[in-house]
């Protein structure tokens, strides 16, 4: 496709598709299942990791279902009456496992009686019936409530999420308040694993020293980068469907729904703008019942601690950049509230309703002298062009990870140690978001 | 709303203006008499570890003896009433050692060494009490709140060897600060710590310096795990009877390790009322704190139905040998007969402490 086709198809896609999204808003949604009832047996398998490896793990399967690793995510309605059945299909020497939800007051009963709630014999037979009340709204972790340090290691970890009573997927809200509408939402399970451990409980060695802990793997969804950007149940990752790309337009809020899954303390920092943190462990933060967010803080840095959850809405502005992000000049031909780039004044308050551009910046050159591609080194997601939606001429091959010429912005663990595979950097807690141009069509999500 | 506003206002200052006369009437200091020594640890796996503590001295004489020290040592409470504290410190230990209470203004004296390149080193950030004499340390005005007491010298050694308990003070009986919202019935005190025993082993040896065999504390890596002292709690009773709920019960959390903690608590919400001895101006609603090293934190538990409540460390920090994974129960049973020290175990004694009920 030749530069001049690519542009124009690039208008008439976005012509079109702001078209049909005024119609049917294209929303992501965090994957799972849905409903009251969930069987889950604790089941082994292999975790993948991009630098080729693989590691011995234990985590929560759906009846007939494979081990997953984070569990599967359980997406349940406030106000439901949930029960959770689980079943222990580990080894004889990997002991009981059992299910506590944070946050929840759980009514425990089958199995036999743990230290914690009562637990699964690994006899795969057994069922042990967790039920709870969903009488709040907001984003939850479950994990196994035996022997946490090592089984929680091993994979027993999930998600859930607790929608408002009243929740429309037209017009989403985390917590049913206004303070916490969104249009996106994704899910982001922290983790790490120390590589030994899960190497001597798959040589039969389960008296493990866990307090000499040296992790060497970090995950998002139980995916190490680069996998954290592939797409949700890509078929070569079978125990792992989780992954952990963003995608949002300019303008629009996308919740972060943050899980704290392993034992140590991660800084997620998300570039591109701050969010603003609504919510700790399923409450969100206000002065008094019903108030909102009022308490709620900016912030680009959020660490959520092992157990804990944290809810923050994040928006891509391009405010103050100081240059226009769809492009200057008679090429770049567009408006901001009405008035033309090429118009003698273009600048005007505010944003534009549509294309979302900050309209004080309309009409500002790109303050940067961009070099020629022979002087480039071309990265996947390098578009060809600065501007937003300005799909530019690229050699043969090069810009296929950035079909919609998107702005990417990297989201990590800021402690840049974990942003590696067992010493290979980059990996690890590592993903991005892509900022694309208003009408892409945003699907599914994570 | 304004009106509503208004009398709450008047409601509180009367009641402040109250405890305020209350409190100057009977206002003087307290004092508190500790022993610093050393004493040993059995853990679960079965090693015999070299610990430092304190013990309290109650009759006025330092020589007579009040039963083994303890990491941490004894809770002090500072009655309401009382401005300032005065600890008279013995220091039974080999080495000298002080004590500080970060959060709380003190007149300092600090130590200084001056080292091998002619440079002025602080070894002790509060005047230090020698081996075999007594020091007296002093806090003129003595906020409430929950606090640390540690030592102040050589604090990346002496603090992990055991020097430290925890220190508290109410704002008006039952209160533990200006908000009525923390009246509790009941309360207990929850100090988390960790030792390294390579550390502990070098200490105890004289290996530990410049020069010999263990030169500093960079390869800190501990291996136990204490609850109140306890290296393997299972269940640890804080004693909401299960005809109290509705209870209020005040869990006052310190962390006097290195590592950052994460209580968790399953089945019920904590009200988080402070940190570092400082009332949030709104408590806020969590099951899970990030306790980092030599915070401070007060929550409040209001159980809503009998039966039981597990809380861990999320953070899977768990003693070599240990059993219980760190994991302690709140049992919502038969309050004890008797305000006082319950639960416990392990070597490190010191259990849970449980304060009066207000009705």
């Amino acid at each position: 496709m030749n530069k001049a086709i690519a542009k124009r198809t690039a208008r008439w896609s976005i012509l079109v598709l702001m078209i049909l999204t005024w119609v049917l808003p294209a929303q992501a949604a965090v994957q799972g299942v849905t409903g009251t009832q969930f069987n889950l047996v604790a089941r082994e398998g292999h975790v993948s990791t991009p630098d080729g490896g693989s590691l011995y793990s234990w985590g929560y399967a759906l009846e007939g279902g494979l081990m997953q690793f984070p569990g599967p995510t359980l997406i349940v309605n406030q106000g439901a009456a949930v029960t959770v059945t689980l079943k222990n299909e580990l080894p004889q020497p990997a002991g009981n496992v059992s299910i506590v939800f944070p946050g929840h007051a759980v009514t425990a009963t089958g199995g036999v009686a743990g230290a914690m709630t009562q637990e699964a014999p690994p006899d795969g037979a057994t069922a042990v019936t967790y039920t709870f009340t969903a009488s709040n709204p907001g984003t939850y972790t479950y994990y196994s409530g035996t022997r946490v340090d090592l089984q929680a290691e091993m994979g027993l970890v999930g998600a859930i999420i607790v929608r408002p009573s009243g929740f429309s997927h037209m017009n989403p809200t985390a917590y049913g308040h206004a303070g916490s509408a969104y249009h996106h939402e994704y899910l982001f399970v922290l983790g790490e694993r120390d590589a030994r451990i899960h190497q001597a409980v798959a040589s039969g060695i389960y008296d493990i020293d866990t307090a000499d802990y040296f992790p060497v793997y970090w995950f998002i969804n139980g995916r190490c980068a680069p996998d954290t950007m592939l797409a949700d149940g890509v078929p070569w990752l079978p125990h792992q469907p989780y992954g952990s790309m963003a995608h949002t337009r300019p303008g629009e809020k996308v919740l972060l729904r943050l899980i704290g899954g392993g034992r140590d303390l991660h800084p997620f920092h998300h570039h591109g703008n701050n969010s603003l943190i609504i919510a700790r462990d399923g409450r969100l933060l206000e002065s008094a019942p019903g108030a909102g967010p009022d308490l709620a803080m900016s912030d680009f840095t959020i660490t959520v601690h092992p157990g804990g959850t944290v809810d923050a809405i994040f928006a891509w502005t391009g405010e103050k950049l100081g240059w226009d992000i769809y492009g200057t000049g008679p090429e770049h031909e567009h408006s901001c509230n009405g008035i033309s780039v090429n118009d003698a004044n273009p600048a005007s308050e505010g944003f534009d309703p549509v294309t979302h551009e900050y309209c004080p910046d309309h009409g500002k050159p790109f303050p940067v002298f961009l070099p020629e591609g022979q002087d480039l080194t071309f990265g996947g997601q390098w578009s060809g062009s600065p501007f937003l939606g300005g799909a530019d001429a690229l050699p043969p091959g090069q810009g296929g990870m950035n079909p919609n010429s998107g702005y990417f912005f990297m989201w990590h663990s800021h402690n840049e140690k974990e942003m590696t595979n067992f010493d290979i950097f980059p990996g690890g807690l590592m993903t991005h978001v892509v900022i694309e141009p208003p009408g892409t069509p945003i699907n599914g999500g994570h | 709303m304004m009106k509503k506003t208004l009398k709450i206002s008047t409601y509180l200052v009367v009641l402040v203006g109250v405890v305020a006369a209350v409190a100057m009437g009977a206002a003087e200091a307290a004092e508190f008499r500790l022993r610093a020594e050393a004493f040993t640890i059995t853990m679960p796996d079965g090693e015999a570890v070299a610990m430092w503590g304190f013990v309290l001295d109650t009759d006025g004489d330092f020589a007579t003896a009040e039963g083994a020290a303890t990491s941490p040592g004894p809770v002090l409470e500072v009655p309401v009433g009382d401005t300032a504290l005065t600890i008279v410190l013995k220091n039974n230990l080999t080495t000298p050692i002080s004590l500080v209470i970060p959060g709380q203004i003190a007149a300092m004296s600090p130590v200084f060494s001056v080292d091998d390149q002619g440079r002025s080193r602080v070894r002790s950030f509060a005047h230090e009490t020698a081996p075999g004499a007594e020091g007296t340390y002093t806090w003129d005005n003595f906020k409430a709140g929950t606090f640390l007491y540690q030592s102040g010298t050589h604090p990346a050694v002496q603090v992990q060897m055991g020097l430290y308990g925890a220190v508290i003070k109410n704002t008006a009986q039952f209160q533990a600060y200006s908000d009525a919202a923390t009246l509790y019935n009941w309360q207990a005190v929850l100090v988390l710590s960790e030792v390294d025993p390579l550390l502990h082993a070098a200490v105890a040896a004289d290996d530990y310096g410049p020069g010999k065999g263990m030169t500093s504390t960079v390869d800190y890596a501990p291996k136990y795990f204490l609850y109140n002292g306890d290296p393997d709690p299972q269940v640890m009773n804080i004693g909401a009877s299960a005809a109290a709920v509705g209870n209020k019960i005040l869990v006052r959390l310190l962390n006097a390790g290195l590592e950052s903690r994460v209580p968790l608590l399953n089945g019920l919400y904590m009200k988080q009322l402070s940190e570092d001895g400082n009332l949030l101006p709104y408590p806020r609603q969590q099951y899970s704190l990030i306790l980092t090293a030599g915070k401070t934190m007060d929550v409040m538990l209001e159980p809503k139905a009998a039966g039981v409540v597990s809380f861990h460390d999320r953070r899977g920090y768990a003693s070599a040998g240990s059993a219980g994974a760190g994991q302690i129960l709140l049992t919502e049973g038969a309050p004890p007969t008797s305000p006082g020290f319950v639960g416990g175990g392990g070597g490190g004694g010191g259990g849970c402490f449980i304060s009066t009920l207000v009705d």
